[in-house]
């Protein structure tokens, strides 16, 4: 860490996990749903908790996304950040806003649009809190008079992030007319300027992690974001199957959606190229586990289970099964949830002043393991409990109801999966709230750090 | 390739994407109208998305195929349930599913008379938008019919030939007029309506009833009258009636033809 602002990232990261350790309470008990009977069906019904879920996860990946520029873009621009103030105000009312949504879903406070359920004056506040942010990362960077390719791609992917929430401000009497414009922001969101930031985050660690030539990778960066953009924006067709849309969308969404996983396998390729060309050799391994991790992961979920069920012809059976979780739970750990925690591994050495090999920890390492192994089941019990439903619901036409009776077996494959995956986050908040040690005092006077450091 | 031939590779093709994307975006709009039947959409539609978004309902079912998965998709919702029957089962989910008995239950929404009618009404027109032939087939609530009643035709709504039964059968399956997704033809099987297995012979007894009040005279009047006018003998069953007004729709005198009507009740007189 070289410059003393960068230390704003600390309390996002502390942000991010907590709500991340409360994501997962409110998944096992989803989970824990499907089996029934529901005691809480009163107090908490399914619908509830399914919303808090999913609005917790996109909370406190934008908070661990936000955290990241933070501490990524003083370095690239080698300037201190705009004002550390600005970040703490963005922060305390994003967090004052994530607070409210969960408080309210419990009492029935909801937009009622999935994954958009938020309330219209809490809208207003994810907007205000966005434009904050872009405001600050943009006077950094305008104060440093230098913008790699790097930053420009993560700050790109989230000012079009704000721009894409624009819709979902926008309410429709057509209820085909409001799911289209939902996947403006939903999709393109997701499938599009989130892997650019999640291309851009994997760029940065593999540049620090592997010494990587710096040219050479952000070429590839340009190549990786052009094939997102050319299969993520024509493939939100994908999403407009059966809805009440012209027919064209039917090839259009198979075609383009059929090149995503290039997208995902090219940049498994650049972890690999980085790893050959350099090998393994930074001292900060757990580090180094997430970011391939995230490498490999987002190629099976978001690329190869993606493309399980895009054609036209074979959605045509599965659109609306279990056959969906099981690809969007396994692509969003995959692609986000691993570069995040890869971005937290790679900064709390520097965050709180220890050495770059002190992340290397028994529960760090078992933290990795227990996810990627509750992941990968937790993705197998929907797939199977998918591939089930598909069969005796779709095809042979049994109801549904009876279908999720016997689906059964692979709803308690879902809760012990669900558990283990919920012990390795568990490890990953106790590694990082007790073991890492706390974030390191600024240093009393030479927190002016130079405005143009020497090149790296 | 150089990193300024990537550069200029990456803003040409996402612009063109991006362009390609909004020219399709608004030749969609121009054919929104027709696609959604947008004509039907009145203030009891719109009052019933409202209703739909006020109490979450995408988190647990699926519309269009589109929400969570712990609920059954209501897409098609209105043409296997009647009126009645939704009116009746939105007041109160537990006099027609139990915990114990399917697994799960809809909680009870205490909703009021006029969300009731503007979801019927925001549900039926959601049924009526051109999904290009989805579902394949039927999505039933619960019941798997029969064995067979479904494969019967390689297609629900295609005869396997111009028999009457035949045809009779295939009209049964078929979504609408959604028969089979209330009543199995397999004894003791009732999803929401009676069985018909031995119908016939079940016919014959009720006309004989001192407690009959309707005007068939054999068992093919019988089940002629039950599709036509419901309500002329209404039976009693937790999911059959309420307030003595059958849960059936009332109008399938005007959605089916005679000769649809005369195929089915042929086909039911089979079922011995």
């Amino acid at each position: 860490m070289r410059f003393q602002s960068q230390r704003v990232a600390y309390p996002y990261f502390v942000v991010a996990l907590l709500l991340f350790g409360l994501q997962m309470v409110f998944g096992l008990l989803a989970a824990a749903k499907y089996l029934g009977p529901d005691p809480l069906i009163g107090l908490l019904p399914f619908d509830v908790v399914k919303a808090i879920h999913t609005n917790l996860l996109l909370v406190w990946l934008l908070t661990g996304f936000m955290g990241a520029t933070y501490y990524l873009v003083p370095e690239e621009s080698r300037v201190e950040l705009y004002s550390v103030r600005l970040a703490y105000v963005a922060l305390a009312l994003w967090t004052a806003m994530g607070v409210t949504a969960v408080v309210g879903y419990v009492f029935r406070w909801t937009a009622g649009n999935k994954l958009l359920e938020q309330p219209f004056p809490l809208k207003i506040v994810i907007v205000i809190v966005m434009l904050l942010f872009l405001y600050n990362i943009g006077m950094t960077i305008r104060a440093g008079g230098r913008l790699t390719t790097t930053e420009g791609v993560l700050v790109g992917g989230l000012a079009c992030t704000a721009l894409l929430y624009l819709p979902a401000l926008f309410e429709f009497d057509n209820y085909t007319v409001s799911v289209f414009y939902r996947w403006w922001t939903v999709h393109l969101w997701v499938e599009g300027v989130w892997e650019m930031i999640q291309g851009a985050l994997l760029a940065y660690l593999l540049i620090r992690l592997s010494g990587v030539d710096r040219e050479v990778l952000e070429k590839w960066l340009y190549v990786i974001v052009g094939l997102t953009f050319i299969s993520g924006i024509l493939g939100t067709a994908h999403h407009y199957y059966w809805i009440g849309v012209p027919r064209y969308w039917l090839p259009i969404g198979g075609f383009f959606s059929a090149l995503e996983p290039f997208v995902f396998f090219g940049m498994a390729m650049y972890a690999y190229y980085a790893i050959r060309r350099s090998g393994l050799g930074h001292p900060n391994r757990m580090a180094l586990h997430w970011t391939i991790g995230s490498a490999i992961f987002s190629a099976l979920g978001a690329g190869l289970l993606g493309l399980a069920h895009t054609w036209p012809a074979v959605n045509k059976w599965t659109h609306g099964t279990l056959i969906t979780p099981m690809h969007g739970h396994m692509a969003f750990f995959g692609a986000y949830v691993m570069i995040v925690l890869g971005l937290i591994t790679y900064a709390m050495p520097g965050l709180t002043g220890r050495p770059e090999d002190s992340r290397e920890t028994t529960a760090g390492f078992w933290s990795f393991w227990l996810q990627i192994g509750g992941m990968f089941g937790m993705t197998m019990a929907f797939a199977t409990a998918g591939i089930t439903q598909t069969y005796l619901e779709r095809i042979l036409g049994i109801g549904y109801l009876d279908t999720q009776l016997k689906l059964q077996v692979h709803f308690l494959m879902l809760v012990a999966t669900g558990v283990l995956f919920t012990a390795g986050v568990a490890l990953y908040l106790w590694d990082f709230f007790f073991l890492a040690g706390p974030l390191a005092p600024a240093p009393a006077r030479e927190r002016v750090a130079p405005a143009r450091a020497p090149a790296v | 390739m150089t990193k300024r031939a990537a550069r200029l590779f990456f803003f040409i093709s996402t612009l063109l994407s991006a362009l390609i994307f909004v020219v399709l975006t608004i030749d969609s709009h121009r054919q929104f109208p027709k696609l959604t039947n947008a004509a039907a959409i009145d203030e009891q539609v719109v009052a019933g998305k409202d209703a739909w978004h006020r109490h979450n309902c995408t988190n647990c079912h699926t519309l269009l195929g589109e929400g969570a998965y712990y609920a059954p998709d209501l897409t098609k919702i209105t043409q296997q349930r009647g009126a009645p029957y939704l009116r009746e089962f939105l007041k109160d989910p537990s006099r027609f599913y139990s915990e114990e008995r399917d697994g799960r239950l809809m909680p009870t929404l205490n909703l009021t008379e006029g969300e009731i009618e503007g979801l019927i009404a925001f549900l039926g027109w959601v049924s009526r938008i051109d999904t290009q032939g989805w579902p394949p087939r039927p999505i039933l609530v619960k019941g798997s019919a029969v064995p067979g009643a479904v494969l019967g035709a390689a297609t629900p709504g295609q005869a396997a030939s111009q028999d009457p039964v035949e045809l009779g059968r295939a009209v049964y399956n078929a979504t609408p007029p959604g028969c089979a997704a209330c009543h199995s033809v397999a004894p003791g099987v009732n999803i929401v309506g009676p069985t018909l297995a031995g119908i016939p012979a079940t016919a014959a007894t009720r006309i004989a009833s001192p407690d009959y009040r309707g005007k068939a005279k054999d068992a093919a009047g019988y089940i002629r009258e039950s599709i036509v006018d419901p309500n002329a003998h209404v039976l009693t069953g937790p999911t059959y009636a309420a307030g003595g007004r059958s849960l059936m729709p009332t109008d399938y005198g005007e959605t089916l033809t005679p000769e649809q009507v005369d195929q089915i009740v042929a086909y039911l007189l089979t079922l011995r």
